[in-house]
């Protein structure tokens, strides 16, 4: 019963020397506002700058994981270039590049799961119209290509296997395209020269936006067929050679090993034997994820490196002017120690008040962080996401920083002897 | 009106409120050893009211510090209520000193842009008192002084008098044993001093032990007992003859 009593009154004790610590804090904080004023400025800069410098390195990682999977997910790319699989293309190799329509045909009877896929030959295009001109990037594939994209037309049609077979002059424009050559009148059925050939607008495809400056609006689908024959047949090695083809998987299947059926066709077709370059090189979204999140995180880290410094010359300023104040204050600490105050109290009250003056100036930064990054992402299109996460991190830092650097002249104050303490004048 | 002087009786003695022994102090200074506190052994009991006298230097305030627990002899001990206290720790002396003893200074020593009620309030902070309870002592304390139409005033508004009247109401929250005044009346003028002399009269009078460092005899003589230094020895330690009782000069003044 007296033990109960006890803790319980000790507990109070706790929370109300805390409660007192915060008060004499912000009474000894107000008397020299100024000074409390830029002390905390330094921390306010520190973690605002640490802050942002996060929330870009998130926001750079999500935008290029967005721009990956907004092109289309679960998904595999096939590239005519030698390959050791260890990462990046190896040092010395006469191998050449090969990639085929027979191929991806051959993946697509053997390999489990594929959603769709889709061959790619791409140029870059004039297109010319009586009203106006534009340029783009034209790829030339097959109906498939809508299903590995996502992004089928909403006005007209897309290409068929028709089209394909035909090498039809038709193409499906990209919502910019469309606009840059026929503004709001509507382009299906419309005649378009492209580079000099007549080919009649089919269809245009959905909106999808631009992500990092990176238009997908800003596109043009042809055949492939009508592409090899008409643009870019002369530049490839053989007649059913591909620059590029995608397989998408279905989402509840496995990306990894779908990536390792497609290498094993192609190394059966290509007869590659195991530790052998080979001549095409697989690389799935989750890897391109990877790779730009690695990438954006050595970037977050130089930023928040950088950053640190900033906040660092802040904690250094709390400790200065933490000094200054129990130097000043050293009557006071003399007075409540004669009045009953123990080492641990006086430590207390100067840590709080470093505390404060961090959570302070670091609740400030935070807000001006948060309030910067929605602007950049309003106005600078580009994601800086001051997350719930990274807001509370940056509070705790800064009571952190409090504590390390107001630690020293707590413990220096709490130090001193009573009677030294009460006779300064 | 003179109080015969009496002796005390032996079993006060017995149990004494303060004793020292053999204590000491000594500082270096410039390479000479300076003996602040010079071999001084007294026992001051319950209920006493004591003025400790001597010239600037004679370290009668050394002295003081050492009983209040403030400094730590260099040799030498201070039983307070009989217990030694070289061996307490920080903390505990911290504890000591919160529960046993009130100290009043020359310079008042309350900290700015503080009320009087929070002034008053901060020894309890230490006790580890709630918020609350802390408020109606210390108002309860102020209104003693009678300072009740002054609780929420910062030093600042306050007269020299009020100003030491809070620091004794800080002094006796915590309701200690003892009263350590050191040149109480130093920073004031003559009938403001009066007024505290009369309140430590009245203080002495419910049973605290009052001890008064000073250099003035006027201030003296409102003692029951006189204990005087030089180059840190007791000269002199005497019983007042012919006390001066504030109660009745205050009333003549007033």
């Amino acid at each position: 019963m007296s033990e109960l009593e006890d803790n319980s009154s000790k507990g109070a004790r706790f929370l109300s020397s805390w409660g007192v610590n915060i008060s004499i804090a912000l009474t000894a904080l107000r008397t020299n506002l100024m000074r409390s004023i830029l002390t905390m400025l330094g921390v306010l800069i520190g973690v605002f700058a640490v802050t942002l410098a996060v929330a870009v390195g998130n926001g750079a990682s999500d935008a290029v994981t967005e721009t990956i999977n907004r092109f289309g997910s679960n998904m595999a790319i096939l590239v005519p270039a030698p390959d050791d699989e260890e990462g990046g293309p190896p040092r010395r190799s006469n191998i050449r590049g090969r990639l085929t329509t027979r191929d991806l045909a051959a993946i697509e009877n053997e390999v489990p799961n594929i959603r769709a896929l889709a061959p790619q030959l791409r140029q870059q295009l004039d297109l010319v119209v009586a009203g106006g001109n534009s340029s783009t990037q034209a790829v030339g594939t097959t109906p498939g290509y809508g299903q590995v994209t996502s992004q089928l037309a909403d006005r007209g049609r897309y290409i068929s296997t028709a089209d394909v077979r035909s090498s039809a002059r038709v193409i499906v424009l990209g919502r910019t395209v469309a606009q840059d050559l026929f503004g709001e009148f509507d382009p299906v059925g419309e005649t378009v020269r492209v580079d000099n050939v007549p080919f009649t607008v089919i269809g245009v495809l959905e909106e999808k936006g631009s992500t990092l400056g990176d238009d997908q609006d800003d596109t043009m689908i042809m055949p492939i067929s009508t592409m090899r024959q008409r643009f870019v047949g002369d530049t490839l090695p053989g007649p059913d050679d591909l620059q590029l083809a995608f397989v998408a998987f279905r989402e509840d299947a496995s990306l990894t090993q779908g990536k390792e059926d497609i290498v094993n066709v192609l190394k059966d077709r290509y007869r590659v034997k195991p530790g052998e370059v080979t001549p095409f090189t697989v690389r799935t979204t989750e890897e391109f994820v990877e790779q730009s999140n690695f990438v954006t995180g050595i970037l977050q880290a130089v930023l928040v490196s950088i950053a640190s410094i900033s906040l660092l010359v802040g904690g250094i300023g709390i400790m200065n002017i933490m000094l200054v104040s129990v130097t000043e204050r050293t009557r006071e600490i003399g007075l409540r120690m004669a009045l009953g105050a123990r080492r641990s109290d006086i430590r207390n009250q100067f840590l709080v008040e470093a505390a404060v003056l961090c959570v302070f100036g670091g609740a400030v930064g935070l807000v001006l962080a948060w309030l910067a990054g929605a602007a950049l992402t309003a106005y600078a299109e580009f994601p800086v996401p001051v997350g719930l996460g990274v807001a509370l991190s940056a509070i705790a830092f800064s009571a952190f920083l409090g504590l390390v650097f107001g630690g020293y002249p707590a413990v220096r104050a709490s130090r001193l002897s009573p009677i030294e303490a009460l006779r300064t004048e | 009106m003179a109080t015969p002087a009496t002796r005390r009786a032996p079993d006060e003695l017995a149990h004494p409120l303060v004793e020292t022994r053999g204590l000491l102090k000594t500082y270096n200074l410039g390479g000479e050893t300076i003996h602040a506190v010079d071999g001084v052994s007294l026992k001051i009991a319950r209920g006493e009211y004591v003025a400790i006298m001597g010239a600037s230097g004679s370290g009668k305030s050394t002295f003081m510090n050492m009983i209040g627990c403030l400094d730590v002899p260099t040799a030498g001990q201070v039983l307070i209520d009989g217990t030694p206290t070289e061996s307490m720790s920080s903390d505990a002396l911290a504890s000591l000193r919160n529960a046993k003893i009130g100290f009043v200074f020359q310079q008042f020593n309350l900290l700015a842009r503080t009320s009087s009620v929070d002034n008053v309030a901060v020894p309890l902070i230490y006790a580890g008192i709630g918020t609350a309870e802390r408020r109606e002592r210390a108002t309860a304390k102020l209104i003693d002084m009678g300072l009740g139409e002054r609780l929420l005033n910062t030093p600042a508004k306050l007269s020299g008098g009020q100003q030491q009247r809070v620091a004794i109401a800080r002094a006796l929250v915590t309701e200690p044993l003892m009263l350590l005044a050191d040149e109480p009346t130093g920073a004031l003028d003559t009938k403001t001093s009066a007024e505290i002399m009369m309140i430590f009269e009245q203080l002495n009078a419910q049973g605290i032990t009052v001890i008064v460092v000073t250099h003035e005899d006027e201030i003296a003589d409102h003692a029951k007992r006189r204990i005087e230094f030089r180059d840190g020895k007791v000269i002199e330690d005497r019983l007042v003859e012919n006390r001066n009782i504030a109660t009745a000069h205050a009333t003549e003044i007033a």
